[in-house]
């Protein structure tokens, strides 16, 4: 064997060496060892708490599924990156979680505005078969068409959400029901929902007003109060985030304006009841009374759901991590919220999803196993189920109310008597 | 130095000229730029609000207004669009942009589609608003406002810009006629100082010997008028005197 034969064998032997060494390529997001979904969130900004908690929450349920082997011997992985609840944010990581990382599907986006954006994408790229599980967001755009196929949802609808809400408001006696919302998508998904509850009744929304997105806590909302105080509502429904409906109802209070204040899912109760009680404590006020929140998911305090037990188990066993990058110190975990309790049933739902798929999943069969769920049983008390016509998988809606600075179901609704 | 005396009027005038100038330029330019912008953005509104009107036809027949409200918010952010609304054919209120809450003055107002109409809503600003129908009017209209202070702030800037320009040509031209004054003054102020020179030679203004003798040399008209005072001394006196 001359010297030259000799260096381009080590050449070849080399390269093999080199290309065994590394991981085979993933198709679809999924190789050999692990499935990859993508998620885009507010992990930033003013409403970062729900995109921080809902992906902690999913995080709780997969660290264990990963943990006792994964899905079909894959480990599941979420590549996440922030969108500050921003629309167009939104959009450019969906592009490059479709078209460069090549993620299996998209997973836990977070909002209306951010997720009513995304959904022309979904349906441009429609021959790849994407599919948006379980976004955070109870808006109609992705419940109906010419969206609906491209979504897959587990929680119920603001309509639904505000029709409850409109409709235990006018049993208490409170039919001046006015609105305060976030003056985008999401806010006018809620706005719709009130109106369209109203108007079954015979009634119109007695008034609005409206806040900007990403609106923070320590500013101002003196005008919107202002505008209540006008109407002189019964009650009062925010369609909006954290920071800025505690503003709201800081302002509010402040103002003397003391009817019930509901909030809907998508706010971040425990985020809201955080601000609210540290303001109390400094202003030597109460601003927690006089609250409803509707969730979509049954309560972390109640141990009477067996998802509620075996999500407060994962989530102090593994008790997970920010995504990576955006666990600044500034930021205070939360040990059990609602929105995480959804994050983890979205992961649970997901995984059962996977599961059903088989070994060689492929997104082009993700619609037909998902149209043939049907009586999957998460632990939330009433099974979930999947149809060719029903996108949406529960349409359970809880109503609490802060008692003793937590959130507690509401059992009696004569308690809003006015 | 002092400017001549005979000069302080050309200077005056040369003030009043860029005066008269520079205002007519800046009204003709306030003008233009007004009527242009204005036009544009009109144009520019109009187009919006039947792109928006088209375009929402099938989103209002689906009851889909968080779709709908998402489209507006896009358009929103086009610079000069302050607000947009879409109405049904009730004058119900479909999807809006307003922050804090609808203004009473368009609660109120008579929201018909058609008509180019200017409004001044309090803690908003002034606005001019084109509307555009929703199927011919029978789904309802869009309505879009465009800030009137943001047109004032571009005429601002243009007439700004042109002022700007204006004024250094100002303080150029001003500063050469000067100049050029000076040039022109210098040798009547020497052959002033010649005459003093004939009459009373110790004056303090009076020119000497060899001034007086440069000047008498020069071959242009002042050197003319120098040779003509010498020669009127000479005759009225009859006395040789100094060049």
């Amino acid at each position: 064997m001359t010297r030259r034969s000799v260096l381009i064998s080590a050449i070849v032997v080399g390269a093999v060496g080199l290309s065994a060494a590394q991981p085979p390529k993933a198709t679809e997001g999924v190789s050999p060892t692990s499935i990859t979904i993508g998620m885009s969130a507010a992990f930033t900004g003013a409403s970062r708490s729900l995109g921080i908690e809902l992906y902690r929450g999913s995080m709780a349920y997969l660290a264990e599924v990963n943990r006792n082997g994964g899905v079909h011997g894959r480990q599941i992985r979420i590549q996440a990156y922030d969108d500050g609840y921003q629309p167009n944010a939104a959009m450019k990581n969906s592009l490059k979680l479709m078209l460069e990382d090549d993620v299996f599907l998209l997973f836990n986006y977070v909002g209306t505005p951010t997720v009513t954006r995304v959904l022309p994408l979904l349906k441009k790229y429609q021959n790849l078969h994407f599919s948006l599980f379980f976004p955070f967001t109870g808006a109609q755009p992705h419940r109906e068409p010419p969206y609906g196929s491209l979504a897959v949802n587990l929680r119920a609808s603001y309509r639904q959400e505000t029709q409850g809400l409109v409709d235990n408001f006018l049993t208490a006696g409170r039919s001046r029901i006015a609105v305060f919302y976030q003056a985008d998508a999401y806010g006018r998904s809620g706005w719709v929902g009130v109106r369209e509850a109203l108007t079954k009744k015979g009634l119109k929304i007695a008034g609005e007003a409206t806040y900007t997105r990403g609106t923070k806590y320590s500013e101002s909302l003196d005008r919107q109060v202002a505008i209540m105080q006008e109407i002189k509502p019964d009650a009062i429904i925010s369609i909006g985030a954290y920071e800025a409906c505690a503003a709201f109802i800081r302002d509010a209070r402040k103002a003397g304006l003391d009817v019930p204040i509901a909030n809907v899912s998508f706010v971040g109760s425990e985020s809201l009841l955080a601000l609210l009680s540290a303001s109390s404590a400094t202003d030597d006020r109460d601003y927690t009374v006089n609250l409803v929140n509707s969730q979509v998911v049954p309560s972390y305090e109640s141990a009477t759901a067996p998802v509620v037990r075996e999500y407060r188990a994962l989530m102090e066993k593994h008790q997970p991590d920010p995504p990576q990058g955006f666990g600044d110190a500034g930021y205070k975990m939360l040990p059990y919220s609602f929105v995480s309790l959804e994050g983890f049933l979205n992961a649970k739902l997901l995984v059962e999803v996977l599961k059903r798929m088989g070994p060689s999943p492929q997104r082009a069969h993700i619609v037909s196993t998902i149209e043939q769920l049907s009586n999957i049983e998460l632990g939330m008390g009433t099974p979930v189920s999947f149809s060719r016509e029903r996108n949406q998988g529960s349409d359970a809606i809880y109503y609490t109310t802060v008692r003793d600075g937590r959130f507690v179901p509401i059992t009696n609704w004569q308690e809003w008597r006015k | 130095m002092r400017i001549a005396k005979l000069f302080q009027k050309t200077m005056f005038g040369i003030f009043l000229l860029f005066g008269l100038i520079a205002l007519s330029t800046s009204a003709l330019c306030v003008y233009t730029v007004d009527k242009q912008l204005s036009t544009e953005y009109e144009a520019n509104s109009r187009t919006i609000a039947q792109t928006i009107a088209n375009s929402s036809l099938d989103i209002i027949l689906n009851r889909d207004l968080s779709t709908l409200q998402s489209l507006i918010d896009q358009f929103k952010e086009l610079q000069g669009i302050k607000y947009i609304y879409i109405v049904d054919e009730h004058g119900d209120w479909l999807a809006h942009t307003f922050v804090p809450g609808i203004p009473k003055e368009i609660q109120s107002a008579d929201r018909t589609p058609g008509a180019t109409v200017e409004r001044q809503l309090p803690g908003f600003g002034e606005f001019v608003e084109v509307s555009s129908p929703i199927l011919d009017g029978i789904a309802g209209s869009v309505h879009v406002g465009m800030d009137k202070g943001l047109i004032a702030l571009k005429i601002q800037t243009a007439i700004g810009q042109q002022i700007y320009l204006i004024s250094i040509i100002f303080i150029v031209s001003i500063i050469g006629s000067y100049l050029l004054v000076n040039l022109a003054a210098k040798p009547i102020t020497r052959l002033g100082g010649y005459a003093t020179h004939l009459v009373a030679p110790d004056a303090p203004n009076a020119l000497t010997p060899d001034e007086a003798q440069a000047l008498l040399e020069r071959a242009d008209e002042v050197g003319q008028m120098a040779r003509l005072y010498r020669h009127l001394a000479l005759r009225s006196e009859g006395a040789e005197l100094a060049p």
